[in-house]
């Protein structure tokens, strides 16, 4: 039984990226039984010769250049015969070369349409970018609920508390140097968040495959679960978690593997006000509790690069307009 | 002949996943768009600018390391390359990286040495009351810290990284949807060759902190995204790795005890510690000569 539920789940996991794709894969030869409308086609693949500013697709060309000749010989003929002199005469072929001037977009038609949509979005901390001492990893979650295509608001919970990691190298600075640095370890933060999706994109892969991308920033206000990691008197001292005021500003990208499906790597800093461990030992009383802490708080930033997925749901939209 | 009860089930269940397996290589053929018109066979792109092919790159740059321990490094440098294709390219980045500031981890060593330097000079002699403490903190540091700490410090002197660019990613963007820019996505594996700056090996070490300057080797690999201002110049950010061992702090850390895991009193090679050396490089990039080629 459980081989075989091995098998379906191979086979569910085959199932959910060939079912996702939504990018067409042009210039594959014909084959039996998969034919195409290649006016449809030819309008897809020409988006994107045309969003590059300069290209103009060789199938459109010669697709609408045939069609014209066809249609206007025989209303030119019609208007002819009623009224020669109104004949208008016309080089087709000349024409029908002459370059078209019309308004293209950069980006034609945004691959994904984001408003009205939810997007989940679990990640993981994958580094601390600024705390070469202690590193903050550890999962986190995001629901962000885009009232515009561009604007976000959301809400996102972070876990740390078994991932913290005080490094070898402090260690070896207490021995060496006989200084202690205060340490600080976080249990968890939740923020909510406006986030703004400043620039869309594509790239093409080595020419063949195109895929989009979109870059976003984000702001908000929450809390941060902190306490101080006892090195100067770890004998007697032994801190309790509390929660601090945290603001947050990020940076983030996502790239798209579907409509609905993304990589998402944010870069994010959470600025909190943080009391930490004093440097000085009461000498009368070390175990006083009011004597643990420095006296004043200091700002202290935490810059974590966070790599996740994107989900957005439904998982399906319309257009307001045809391409 | 003895059957598993469970065997119809098994069975069953074995069939509907070979079933669904053939099910999903079905359904993935039917992803593919395969075209009879006159796009078939045609790219992905069309007319696209080939702002890197057969063109010779010269890119200023400025480089700023991270996650650093005792001291940042500024490193003033350039990356030259000639991009044989659009996507290869081969070529060198180097820098001077004579610029340093020390990190608060530093200023705070250097603060509390300073104090204890301070409170040294009035203990002369070893004998008096309160003096003590100070003497044994001395002793205890006085193969680790000189009267600097700043003076001890290892740094990068200079940096040349062979390497080969791959551009594999060819985009763009859009701003606000008002500003449009052509961007490229690059990797730069190559081999990294550094000249640094470290205490020198000693034994006894008591009052030695003399300098010395080496050379090493190590594996790097940058990460680049290029966006293009005009037909010859594009703004450039990178990431790059460059991960060898050295003694950052100049401290005997290592070379004593289980496993050489504990002090020695001596500075060897075995206080080198493994680090992941890791640096963002803005750049500005000119391309010559300055008008590119454009594909079919």
């Amino acid at each position: 039984m459980k081989k075989s539920c091995i098998g379906l789940l191979i086979a569910a996991l085959g199932a959910i990226p060939t079912t996702g794709f939504a990018q067409v894969k042009v210039g594959a030869k014909a084959e039996a039984g998969a034919t195409l409308d290649a006016d449809a086609a030819g309008a897809e693949a020409g988006a994107d010769a045309k969003a590059e500013g300069e290209g103009e697709g060789e199938g459109d060309a010669s697709a609408a250049g045939e069609g014209d000749l066809g249609a206007e010989g025989e209303g030119v003929g019609d208007i002819c015969k009623i009224d020669p002199a109104a004949c208008p005469v016309l080089d087709m072929k000349k024409e029908a070369a002459r370059p078209i001037k019309e308004s293209i977009y950069a980006v034609q038609q945004l691959y994904v349409m984001r408003a009205r949509r939810f997007e989940f979005n679990p990640w993981w901390n994958v580094k601390s970018l600024n705390d070469q001492f202690v590193q903050h990893t550890g999962p986190g979650i995001g629901i962000n609920y885009y009232i515009t295509n561009v604007l976000a608001i959301g809400a996102n919970f972070r876990y740390y508390s078994p991932f913290n990691g005080d490094s070898k190298f402090n260690g070896q600075v207490r021995r060496a140097a006989r200084v202690a640095v205060p340490l600080t370890e976080y249990e968890w933060g939740a923020s909510l968040d406006f986030s703004y999706v400043f620039a869309n994109g594509k790239f093409a892969g080595f020419g063949d495959f195109i895929f989009e991308y979109d870059a976003y920033v984000l702001g908000g206000v929450g809390a941060l679960s902190t306490r101080p990691i006892a090195v100067i008197d770890p004998d007697n001292r032994n801190f309790e978690y509390k929660p601090k005021l945290a603001f947050d500003v990020g940076i983030g990208l996502r790239i798209f593997f579907t409509r609905w499906f993304a990589l998402n790597v944010a870069v994010k800093d959470y600025g909190y006000p943080e009391k930490l461990e004093s440097l000085t030992v009461h000498e009368v009383n070390p175990g006083d509790q009011s004597t643990w802490l420095s006296k004043s708080s200091s700002l202290t930033q935490n810059v974590e690069l966070q790599t996740g997925f994107s989900i957005f749901v439904p998982f399906s939209f319309d257009y307001r307009l045809p391409k | 002949m003895i059957r598993n009860p469970r065997f119809k089930t098994r069975l069953l269940t074995a069939i509907t996943a070979g079933l669904a397996l053939l099910g999903v290589s079905e359904h993935s053929q039917a992803q593919e768009l395969y075209l009879t018109g006159p796009l078939a066979g045609a790219p992905a792109v069309r007319k696209l600018r080939l702002y890197r092919k057969t063109r010779f790159e010269i890119a200023p740059a400025v480089s700023f390391t991270l996650l650093d321990e005792y001291q940042r490094t500024i490193i003033l440098g350039a990356r030259m390359q000639f991009n044989f294709t659009d996507w290869l390219a081969v070529g060198a980045w180097g820098g001077w990286g004579g610029l340093r500031l020390p990190t608060a981890l530093t200023d705070n060593i250097q603060a509390v040495n300073k104090q204890r330097l301070t409170s040294q000079a009035a203990c002369s002699d070893p004998n008096t009351p309160g003096c003590n403490g100070v003497n044994l903190t001395k002793r205890l540091t006085e193969v680790n810290l000189s009267r600097n700490l700043e003076d001890q410090l290892g740094g990068i002197d200079w940096v040349v990284t062979p390497q080969v660019t791959f551009t594999p990613l060819r985009g763009k963007l859009a701003l606000f949807q008002s500003i449009y820019m052509d961007t490229d996505f690059y990797i730069s594996p190559g081999l990294g060759i550094v000249g640094l700056k470290e205490r020198k090996d000693c034994d006894p070490c008591a009052g030695q902190f003399s300098m010395v300057s080496r050379t090493t080797f190590a594996p790097t690999i940058a990460l680049g995204l290029s966006f293009y201002v005009n037909k010859w110049s594009a703004l450039g950010f990178e990431y790059r790795a460059l991960p060898f061992a050295w003694n950052g702090g100049g401290f005997d850390t290592a070379g004593g005890g289980k496993d050489n895991a504990f002090p020695d009193n001596k500075i060897t090679s075995a206080d080198q510690r493994f680090r992941f050396n890791q640096m963002m490089t803005v750049s500005w990039n000119f391309y010559l000569p300055t008008q590119y080629k454009v594909s079919e």
